[in-house]
Parts: structure tokens; sequence; C-alpha cells
């Protein structure tokens, strides 16, 4: 196998004092007003705009992944809304976890196209909702190489259904992201699931436009299946199991949003040569236009 | 040449009529809404409707709160079609509207160049019993209807009612 070396960035520079001095000059963008790491269901009103910048890390035992995200999204209909996602890998990793990172912006090196459709809405009441949305994305990538394997391109389907109120929120969802072979390698699959439960203080249920804030508990659990390369041409059918939960936090005021958390393996089942990861961090800012 | 001045000035008074029939204010229960950006989203899509004087919008109430201009062209149905458009619920809403009360097919209704209001049975009868041809401006409440179906027809239970001279 061939290992192809990749130069990382002086591990003196402050990583996160570049990426909230990036987030705060440019254009905040909004990845909706739910989950940072768990699938959700808001969709923009129609003609609607958004914009996300999203700082992002994810450690494994020996290396750290630091990158930047910028999400496009517009409200074709109030029940559909198209999303481009774009990368500034600021460090890749050698040996990458198989891992999306991010359900709604991926923490590895793609641009992803995706198309999130609100197939059921019932707003029952006053503040609350439940909706289902389905999403499909295709995404190129950025790198040739990623954990050592040619990656290709790649399409990635979920669905999510959750309940929306002025107190409590939750999601349920799945997904899975497929990537194509590249020169005879190819990266394993990748089906998940997630799970979450959010909550409004009520010292935040002060009406609009007073700051609203939310946490949320999210917890991932995904099933890589074995990347195909030089080393390991047969897939044995095997699959890594992990589970990652954490806390996440969500500030709105206005057209504004801030929202950042962390998730820390609770389980980690992997197949050999599979990477362990320590933690995901990730800090996410927004502005509806 | 009487019978003609006549005919003008009936003609004269239909248009004046006719011209002063609108909806003056709306306050319209919406479904749906749980945070700040989306009440940020249907505050901003409804200013931006022309005819609007004033628009307030809450998530606690889950109600936006609209005051038309002295002269506007809005209806009911752009207003209830905004908030979906928002990806909410528009429900039932409390209206105020200044048109010309008449009766078709046995049913009292006010109508607006845009829309018609049809007189509710429920309404009072201390309105029902009172009520003649003429121009009046009616509060009361329109029953909600489903979102995909938006009428320019409502049902209208009367509150209050007034008489224009």
């Amino acid at each position: 196998m061939i290992v192809k070396k990749i130069t990382k960035l002086p591990a003196r520079i402050n990583y996160l004092v570049l990426i909230f001095q990036l987030a705060f000059t440019g254009v905040a963008v909004a990845q909706g007003h739910g989950p940072l790491y768990g699938l959700q269901t808001p969709t923009l009103a129609k003609g609607g705009v958004d914009l996300n910048v999203a700082g992002m890390t994810l450690s494994t035992e020996d290396e750290t992944l630091y990158m930047l995200r910028y999400l496009f999204s517009y409200g074709i209909t109030e029940d559909l809304q198209v999303n481009l996602t774009t990368p500034t890998m600021i460090g890749r990793l050698d040996n990458a976890p198989r891992t999306r990172g991010n359900s709604n912006m991926p923490a590895n090196g793609d641009i992803e196209a995706s198309l999130w459709y609100r197939f059921f809405s019932n707003a029952f009441g006053v503040g609350k909702r439940f909706e289902s949305t389905a999403v499909f994305g295709v995404s190129t990538p950025t790198d040739d190489v990623r954990g050592q394997v040619n990656v290709g391109q790649s399409v990635h389907a979920a669905i999510s259904t959750g309940y929306a109120s002025r107190t409590w929120y939750g999601w349920l969802g799945g997904g899975y992201h497929y990537y194509f072979g590249k020169n005879g390698e190819q990266l394993g699959d990748l089906p998940y699931a997630s799970a979450v439960v959010g909550y409004r203080p009520n010292i935040f249920m002060g009406d609009y436009p007073k700051p609203d804030w939310r946490i949320f508990i999210e917890s991932l659990a995904e099933f890589p299946g074995e990347a195909i390369y030089e080393g390991n041409l047969n897939d044995s059918g095997t699959r890594s199991t992990k589970v990652l939960v954490g806390p996440s936090f969500l500030g709105l005021y206005g057209a504004w949003g801030i929202s950042f958390g962390a998730m820390f393996p609770a389980v980690q089942n992997l197949t050999p040569g599979a990477v362990r990861e320590k933690y995901r961090v990730a800090i996410n800012l927004s502005y509806w236009l | 040449m009487m019978k003609n001045s006549v005919l003008v000035i009936i003609m004269v008074l239909l248009v004046v009529g006719t011209l002063n029939a609108q909806i003056t204010y709306v306050d319209q229960e919406v479904y749906g809404m749980d945070c700040a950006p989306c009440a940020y989203g249907l505050e901003r899509g409804l200013k931006k409707m022309d005819g609007l004087q004033k628009v307030r919008v809450s998530l606690n109430d889950g109600r936006a709160y609209l005051d038309l201009a002295a002269e506007n062209e809005l209806t009911l149905g752009a207003i209830q079609e905004e908030v979906k458009k928002n990806g909410f619920s528009a429900k039932k809403a409390a209206v105020t509207v200044s048109g010309k009360l008449s009766k078709e097919n046995g049913q009292w209704l006010v109508a607006t160049p845009r829309e018609q209001f049809l007189v509710s049975q429920a309404t009072s009868t201390e309105y029902l019993e009172k009520m003649t041809e003429g121009n009046v401006t009616v509060s009361g409440t329109v029953d909600d209807v489903e979102d995909d179906n938006l009428p320019s027809q409502w049902i209208l239970t009367i509150s209050k009612m007034e008489r224009i001279q």
C-alpha cells in the first residue's frame, strides 16, 4: 500500500482564535434551528436564504482534524430546500475514521449538495408541530486520499422525524452514505442513526424578539463498513459499531444564531484497522436573510 | 333628466362604497411557530406585503397582529398564504372589515372587491335581527380553512357591527 503523506499546518497556530476570527468576519450561515450533529427536520420558508459558517474538529488517538465549513441554503418551497456546503481543510488526518462527523455538514473534505424535502408536517397547536424530512445528497471529495484509501464521489440519503414545541424538541433519524470506488479502492459505506432531545428552559420562554436558548442531548450511532484498498481487497462484511453522545447548545436572536457542542464515544467496537475517535467539537454561526 | 341624475348619484355612491371596502385589522392565529427565526421569518414576509401599516408576531401567543393601511388591497387569503409559505398553519382569524352588507340567496354577506365574508348563523341575534343592506364595518372571527384550499369566501361570526354613513 502506498502511504500518501499529508502535510499539516504547524500545531502552534491557535486554531480556536482562527475559527472565531473567520466566523465573525464573514457572513454567518444558518444550519436550521435544531441539532448540531443529529438529523433534523426544519426547512426554510419559500424564497428563504440561509448561510452558515462552522468550525469543526475531530480527534483520534494520534491526530486531530481542523476544518471550516460553509453552508448555503435556499427554500424552493416551504417544504423543499436545497443546500450546498464546501470545506476549508486546515488539517487533514493521515488515518481518518469512517464517519460523516456531522450529519448536516460533513466533517470531511467533501463538497456536498443536498435536497431536504419535508414530506410531512402537522402543526397541531400554538408553537407545536410534528414533521418528517427526507434528505438526498451527492458529494465530491477535495482530497484524493482519505485514511490512506483513494476516495471517490458519494451519495447520501437520510430520513428524520421530529417534534418541535416551545419547550421540548425531539428528533429520530437514520441515513446511509455510500462512496463509489476509485482506482480499485473504496471507502466503506456508512449506515447511521441519530436521536436528539432538546429543551428550552423557562427563562428563555420570553416572546420574540427576546433571546432564545436551548440545550440538546445528541446521540449518534454509526456502523461503518470496511474500506477496500491495496492491503484489504475483500470486504469481509464486518462492521464497526460506534455510539457517540454529547451536549449541544443553540442560541437565537432575531436573524442570528449560534450553536456549539461536543460528542464523545460511549461505544467503539471497531474492526481491525479502524480508527478510534476521542471527541468531536463544532461551533456554528448562522444568519437568516 | 331627473331620472339620469338619480342614476348617476346611485352609481357614484356604489363606487364610493366599493372603494372603502377592505380589511383594516387581522389577528391571525398561527400554529407550528416554535422559535425566534420562525417569528422573524414570518414577520419579514408579512412586512413585504403592500398595504400593511404595522405587524407584530408573538411566539407565545402564536399570533400575528396586523394593522392594515387606510387604503389597501390586501386579502385575508394573501395573509394566510404568507403564513403557509413560511411553513406554518394559519388557523382562525379575528378581522375588522369595512364593506357592503347585502343579502344573496337568503344569506347575509359583507363584500370587499376581492373577498366575501358570509355572516355565520352563530352570529348573535342582536346583530342578525338588525341587518339591513348598506355599508358597514364589522368585527368578528373567521373560521379556519384548509391551508391548501384558501377561499375567496369566508365564514364570519360577527361580534361588532357599525353602519358607515
